[in-house]
């Protein structure tokens, strides 16, 4: 707050006073008081008027600076009114009282849509845990009665699974650390894991594997990191080449950090859409021409990297094929054993 | 002949693990009522449960720990709830092993077979025949007729896949299935390889009949 916009935003009063001071002096010299005397009525007027205006203005200077202030060094803005002082002037009273007002409305509001979404979260994952049921029910059967078309049935239910998995850890993936365990992972059985639940397809596109170097072990959760390796293996699958299509795992361990790498020759990703791949519901070129992407694979895997703590990125040469890293940071006390 | 008790309420699921079990030479009860559970459970005398945990009358932790009062038998939990907790709170009490829905049903299986062996102390040969073959599965070596051979890991896999199936036409894409899942991964080329050495091992030992190639549709042992 500038000294020069206070007193702006008092012209009028100031207006007001000039002319009435005006007006006087035109009475007073026309009454013949002596020019002395003029200047003295216009100190007496004058100065308290100004002194008062100052104060009044260091006063709030003082206010609105301190709210300011903590404003900027506040990490959740809209707590502001809980932290600064209530202010003596009416004004700054009045306005403390409606911010109050309007925060504590607010926080009822976001209440309601928190609660809202936990009870849809928490829905999400009952149903998911019902329609296993059924599930387990139909694989028991096709078990029972195996031929060509239960053999097919089977096939289809396995990918029904697939994308009930994935709604479960969509609705997961805001709050990971609800089911989150930490162990020593691994990598060889992790990478081995996913390869078999993805047998079939990989046999019947013939697709060959290449999993030789992988090895070591990381920390984190099993579920976790089977959920974000199937999806980028899912993904190999999808977009491979119809001959010759490969797929290579390996890990590389360097100083501080272990970097597991998924590498295929698929059709690879043009240019202008791998940045955006993980963005929420981009589907991209390649999922305008073949149509089966959803756009949220990778972006649920990128969501659950971070929560993770895992780093993962994707680099692709268009017509060579795309290469997916998942970093895996190694602590000191991780490093020591 | 192992005895299952299979505590389930979902029909469906109790019927066809019974039909399932019953193939594969398992004696099953399957309790419809829930209400005496417990004492129903120890007065049958099995040697292994298969417990879900969402069930009427009492859950699963309930019943698990009341069976561990006065029995150690054997408890598989079968679960659709898959978080750790629920695994730590029936390994807590006392539950053997912990699968969840929808399981594979070939790793049930032998999560039930190598329980039975750990807890009954039988050392099961591993020994399959087919007609006059003997075929060693811990050591891999066949016998037909006092001649033997060494297979090898791929070998094994393929014959014990074959033998499960005889008389049926295993394709191709299912053999490379069957051993895929049990850590081979073997491409195309790969298996012809080792179905051709296994044939040549099978002549040497004398076998008469042997893994015939049906063009298209894969091979079977008649």
């Amino acid at each position: 707050m500038k000294l020069k916009d206070y007193f702006k935003d008092r012209t009028l009063f100031l207006l007001i006073n000039f002319m009435l001071f005006a007006i006087m002096c035109s009475i007073m010299l026309l009454i013949d008081i002596r020019v002395n005397i003029i200047i003295l009525i216009f100190c007496i007027w004058f100065l308290p008027v100004f002194s008062y205006m100052i104060t009044e203005f260091i006063k709030q200077k003082n206010f609105y600076n301190e709210v300011t202030n903590i404003m900027d060094d506040l990490d959740k803005k809209y707590l502001l009114s809980e932290i600064i002082k209530e202010p003596e002037f009416i004004e700054g009273k009045l306005l403390y009282d409606l911010l109050k007002h309007a925060n504590r409305d607010m926080h009822e509001h976001v209440k309601k849509y928190r609660d809202m979404e936990s009870e849809y979260r928490e829905y999400i994952e009952t149903w998911v845990h019902e329609i296993k049921t059924p599930i387990a029910s139909a694989r028991l059967i096709i078990e029972n009665n195996q031929n060509e078309v239960t053999k097919n049935i089977n096939y289809e239910i396995k990918k029904v699974e697939e994308y009930i998995e994935q709604v479960l850890y969509y609705a997961r993936s805001n709050n990971v650390s609800k089911d989150y365990v930490i162990k020593e992972v691994s990598l060889n059985t992790l990478v081995r894991n996913v390869i078999k639940r993805n047998s079939r397809d990989f046999i019947s596109k013939r697709i060959s594997i290449d999993i030789e170097a992988v090895e070591g072990t990381v920390y984190g959760d099993v579920k976790w990191l089977e959920f974000i390796l199937n999806q980028v293996i899912g993904n190999s699958i999808k977009y491979i080449r119809e001959k010759d299509g490969m797929v290579k795992v390996y890990s590389v361990k360097n100083e501080n950090n272990v970097v597991l790498t998924i590498e295929d020759n698929g059709i690879g990703i043009i240019d202008n859409d791998i940045n955006r791949v993980f963005e929420k519901g981009f589907t991209g070129e390649n999922g305008r021409r073949f149509g089966k992407s959803t756009g949220i694979g990778l972006y649920l895997c990128k969501k659950l990297s971070d929560q993770l703590g895992l780093g993962l990125n994707l680099t692709s040469i268009i017509g060579e094929g795309t290469k997916v890293c998942i970093i895996f940071p190694l602590g000191k006390v991780n490093l020591m054993s | 002949m192992a005895k299952i008790i299979i505590i389930e309420d979902t029909e469906t699921i109790r019927e066809e693990l019974r039909t399932f079990l019953t193939k594969y030479g398992y004696e099953t009860v399957a309790p419809t009522n829930f209400q005496n559970i417990v004492d129903y459970t120890l007065r049958e005398e099995p040697d292994l449960i298969l417990l879900d945990i969402n069930l009427p009358v009492f859950d699963g932790y309930y019943i698990c720990r009341e069976i561990r009062k006065s029995s150690d038998v054997p408890i598989i939990v079968v679960t659709s709830r898959d978080n750790e907790m629920d695994e730590l709170m029936s390994m807590n009490l006392g539950a053997d092993d912990f699968v969840t829905k929808p399981y594979n049903t070939q790793v049930l299986l032998a999560r039930i077979t190598s329980i039975l062996r750990r807890v009954h102390g039988v050392k099961t040969q591993d020994l399959i025949t087919y007609n006059d073959l003997k075929f060693n599965l811990s050591n891999g070596s066949i016998i037909y007729k006092g001649i033997s051979s060494e297979l090898t890991k791929n070998e094994i896999k393929i014959l014990s896949c074959l033998i499960k199936n005889k008389g049926k036409i295993v394709s191709r894409d299912d053999l490379m299935d069957f051993m895929w899942n049990s850590d081979s991964f073997v491409d195309d080329n790969n298996l012809s390889v080792n179905v051709t050495r296994l044939r040549k091992k099978l002549e040497e030992v004398g076998m008469k009949e042997n893994i015939e190639t049906r063009r298209g549709l894969g091979y079977i042992l008649p």
